[in-house]
């Protein structure tokens, strides 16, 4: 009863008329943010600091918030149209997304993908109210330990997302993994594969190497095929509407996905594009049909798109309680909040109310929004798949390196994304599968660091994976999911000879 | 084209002319600039340096104190290295400036930048924080001797920090170790991709103590909270949230650490242009706007000109190399 009336309480501050219209304007910049690729939520709200520096705290981050859940809602249009994903937390869409749009149902995709994004945002909505204060203590339960074994447990994942070969889907793991290293090591200051040049000392851009491995491999295959050419414009929208059966398809992985995005979320560190690849494989796994994953499964698009709005909610729960950012974004609202005079922390509830539930009732009325705003543009945006082909790959062609060079107004990343748009196209020309080399990308790093720090915690002690419970049951879960596949072919092996 | 290019130029160049006349009159200055000033922030937007290039563009504005636009660019690669590579390239061209701190000496020495801060232009060092020395409020430790003692019987007791080894955070804990009796390579410093991570990991028990920037910390502490400072790195007792907490010298340990920020410009600036930057910030550093947001962002002014600028950046790098020597991370 008592968050019900402090929710009441949000929503009298959420409302006010000036707030309706900063959530509104935040959720509809965040969309078309989203949907852009270059400039992600990251830079958008760093820029936008200036501009609520002179306004009332609660207003500001109603404002910046709806900003990012909006751009991680909008992320999902670029990758299911164009197979460029807008934002890192929307690559996994693309994997069910742009099949569907190719087989001329990208109406459907996208309205699929808006009603998960809003079901998963408005779940985690609940449980951000609800437990936020609780979870604050698991979110700090998670040391280098459990974090090394939860990234194992992310890359088992590499078996179910290589199709045919599971000896390529490791080989493009590795791949993943060894450009994820790339740059000063963390622990010692090496340079690792840099090459001796400045420009990769950082590391490689996570976008850099989406954008070149589906968009611009995608533009290169088809013009290999000779697709280029004279191509009829196909009505590619197709229907919006579910239906019942669909509906019900799609209902229990986003249900699921919602909760495991949230948690994902609330881990610093994690966040939106690793909850995304957690659900998309959950679901691959637990589905019957999962070998259709990857062809234009609607579960594949429902899953990683609740999941990402989820962990995006989620990653308020560590900024609002504990006052620490788990990720780029969140450190970026931090640092706006204490130039308004907001230090976020456990006292936060007492001291600042108004922020904390503001924020909260203003997300439950921007989902609201974000989902108005989209459904009626879907057939708008998806009349793109419209245009004649030469139109449509240029179209991705300019979106890439736009979304490249806007992010570091760097030539050599537009080389880096050419280079990377070569490898997709031989990986893709010699059915190497790509997805497990973006999962060893987005969890390498961090569970490389991850060991070396649990180790130089533990003095080199290797039995603290096992010590710690959460990392223990983490790591045997991983062992199960490696296993139970396995088996279950071995006794279907057995079984059939007897059967036939 | 061509006969239309001097003409534009002229145009351009006449009406900032005609204002830097004026202001000549009117404060006896030998040079003002012409055109807009490019302010780069060798790094992405939303960090430290980004911040200072920010704010500080914005209150030159506001406050009206340049005839000249302050335009902020964001430079982001190496730590650094990228953008200052691209300063080194345009010597004596002075309407370029870069927001600076420790990096600009700690990046060189490590290896990892040709260029160090003796390529550039010290014009003026703006503001400070220091580090502080954080536990959890039920950690055994009451003082910064008793960590000490403990870390000297224990060699794994494991500090963390946001920052890579040979970088602020580690030379802070290190130069202090060292200064308590220890060998500073004796500290376990364990690196963590930022200040955020390394607080959830000493709330959640999985380090023993954690270095960072004082004003990142004072939003933590205070009643209620899970985590206590031990000691911050200031020469005196600092205010607000972090009264209550003691100096390092106040615990017997001769040991300071400046967490600076500053102003260079390019290459080989001349001595009017230095001027007239000195001057400006200098005189930015007085205006309410400035006041409001250093308190909102809890900096602390340390101004100093550039030639006081220089020598202290001679200091530093005298003083971290010899933390990083001893723990054998020098570069070549």
């Amino acid at each position: 009863m008592e968050s019900l009336n402090n929710l009441m309480y949000g929503f009298g501050i959420a409302l006010e008329p000036m707030n309706i219209a900063y959530v509104f304007f935040g959720v509809f910049a965040g969309t078309i943010i989203g949907m852009l690729p270059g400039l992600g939520p990251i830079s958008a709200l760093a820029l936008m600091i200036p501009i609520t520096f002179a306004m009332e705290p609660s207003s500001g981050l109603i404002l910046m918030a709806g900003v990012y859940y909006g751009a991680i809602f909008g992320g999902s249009t670029s990758s299911i149209l164009l197979n460029a994903p807008g934002v890192a937390g929307t690559v996994a869409t693309s994997f069910d997304g742009y099949p569907m749009a190719k087989q001329g149902m990208a109406g459907k995709a996208l309205a699929i993908a808006a009603y998960a994004s809003f079901i998963g945002g408005t779940v985690s909505i609940v449980f951000l109210m609800l437990v936020a204060p609780l979870l604050g203590k698991v979110a700090v339960s998670f040391g280098p330990a459990e974090y090394f074994s939860l990234m194992v447990l992310g890359l088992t994942a590499v078996v179910s997302l290589s199709d045919k070969s599971l000896v390529k889907g490791l080989i493009a793991a590795v791949l993943g993994v060894m450009i994820s290293i790339m740059g000063i090591d963390l622990q010692t200051g090496t340079e690792r594969y840099t090459f001796g040049s400045a420009h990769l000392l950082d590391g490689i851009d996570f976008l850099v190497v989406a954008l070149g491995i589906f968009a611009l491999a995608e533009v290169f295959y088809i013009l290999l095929r000779g697709g280029g050419g004279k191509e009829a414009p196909r009505n590619a929208i197709g229907s919006l509407k579910l239906s019942r059966s669909e509906v019900s398809q799609i209902a229990p992985p986003i249900a699921r996905s919602s909760v495991l995005g949230f948690f994902t979320g609330v881990l610093p560190g994690a966040g939106a594009t690793i909850g995304s690849f957690l659900g998309y494989s959950m679901e691959k796994r637990l589905a019957k049909d999962g070998h259709t994953f990857g062809k234009g499964n609607i579960k594949g698009v429902a899953a990683p798109e609740a999941a990402n709005n989820a962990a995006c909610t989620g990653s308020f729960v560590p900024l609002l309680t504990l006052g620490v950012p788990g990720s780029g974004t969140t450190a970026v609202l931090l640092g706006a909040l204490l130039i308004m005079g907001v230090s976020p922390g456990p006292m936060m509830l007492e001291n600042r109310p108004d922020v904390f539930w503001g924020v909260i009732a203003s997300m439950y009325i921007g989902n609201i929004f974000l989902l108005v705003l989209n459904l009626p543009l879907i057939p708008l945006i998806a009349k793109i798949l419209d245009m004649p082909k030469p139109m449509l790959l240029s179209l991705i062609l300019i979106f890439c390196m736009v979304g490249v060079y806007g992010m570091s107004f760097s030539i050599f990343d537009l080389l880096l994304l050419l280079g990377f748009g070569l490898l997709g196209l031989g990986m893709r020309l010699f059915g190497f599968p790509t997805a497990p080399l973006i999962l060893g990308l987005i969890l390498g790093a961090i569970m490389e660091e991850s060991m070396r720090r649990a180790l130089q915690i533990s003095g080199g002690d290797w039995s603290t994976f096992i010590d710690k419970p959460i990392s223990m049951w983490l790591l045997i879960i991983a062992a199960l999911s490696l296993l139970l596949p396995l088996a279950k072919r071995g006794l279907t092996k057995m079984r059939s000879p007897a059967a036939s | 084209m061509t006969a239309k290019l001097p003409v534009k130029h002229l145009t351009l160049l006449a009406l900032p002319l005609a204002a830097a006349s004026l202001a000549t009159l009117a404060q006896a200055q030998d040079w003002t600039p012409t055109r807009s000033i490019e302010f780069i922030a060798p790094a992405n937007p939303g960090g430290g340096w980004d911040t200072l290039v920010r704010t500080t563009s914005r209150v030159i504005q506001e406050e009206g104190l340049a005839d000249q636009n302050f335009a902020a660019i964001n430079v982001p690669g190496g730590g650094g290295a990228v953008a200052w590579a691209q300063i080194a390239r345009d010597s004596g061209n002075p309407h370029k400036l870069f927001a600076t701190s420790p990096p600009i000496i700690l990046v060189p020495l490590a290896g990892t930048s040709r260029h160090d801060h003796t390529a550039f232009t010290p014009i003026a060092r703006l503001i400070t924080d220091y580090s502080i020395v954080l536990v959890r409020d039920d950690s055994p430790y009451s003082d910064l001797n008793e960590l000490f003692a403990a870390m000297q019987e224990n060699p794994n007791l494991s500090v963390g920090g946001g920052s890579a080894p040979g970088s602020m955070d580690h030379i802070s804990i290190a130069g202090l170790a060292s200064a308590a009796g220890l060998n500073a390579a004796e500290v376990n410093y364990v690196p963590f991709s930022g200040g955020g991570e390394a607080m959830t990991s000493l709330m959640g028990g999985h380090v023993e103590a954690v270095i960072t920037g004082a004003g990142e910390a004072s939003g933590q502490l205070g009643e209620g909270s899970d985590i206590r400072a031990l000691g911050v790195s200031a020469p005196e007792r600092m205010g607000g949230a972090l009264a209550d907490v003691p100096t390092y010298q106040e615990q017997d340990i001769d040991y300071t650490f400046d967490i600076w920020r500053g102003v260079m410009g390019a290459p080989d600036m001349s001595a009017e242009a230095v001027a007239y930057y000195e001057d400006l910030f200098a005189q930015m550093l007085e205006t309410d706007g400035w006041e409001q947001a250093r308190e909102q962002l809890g900096w602390i002014d340390a101004y100093q000109n550039s030639e006081e600028f220089g020598d202290f950046l001679d200091a530093q790098k005298a003083q971290f190399s010899e933390v990083l020597s001893d723990l054998g991370l020098l570069g070549q």
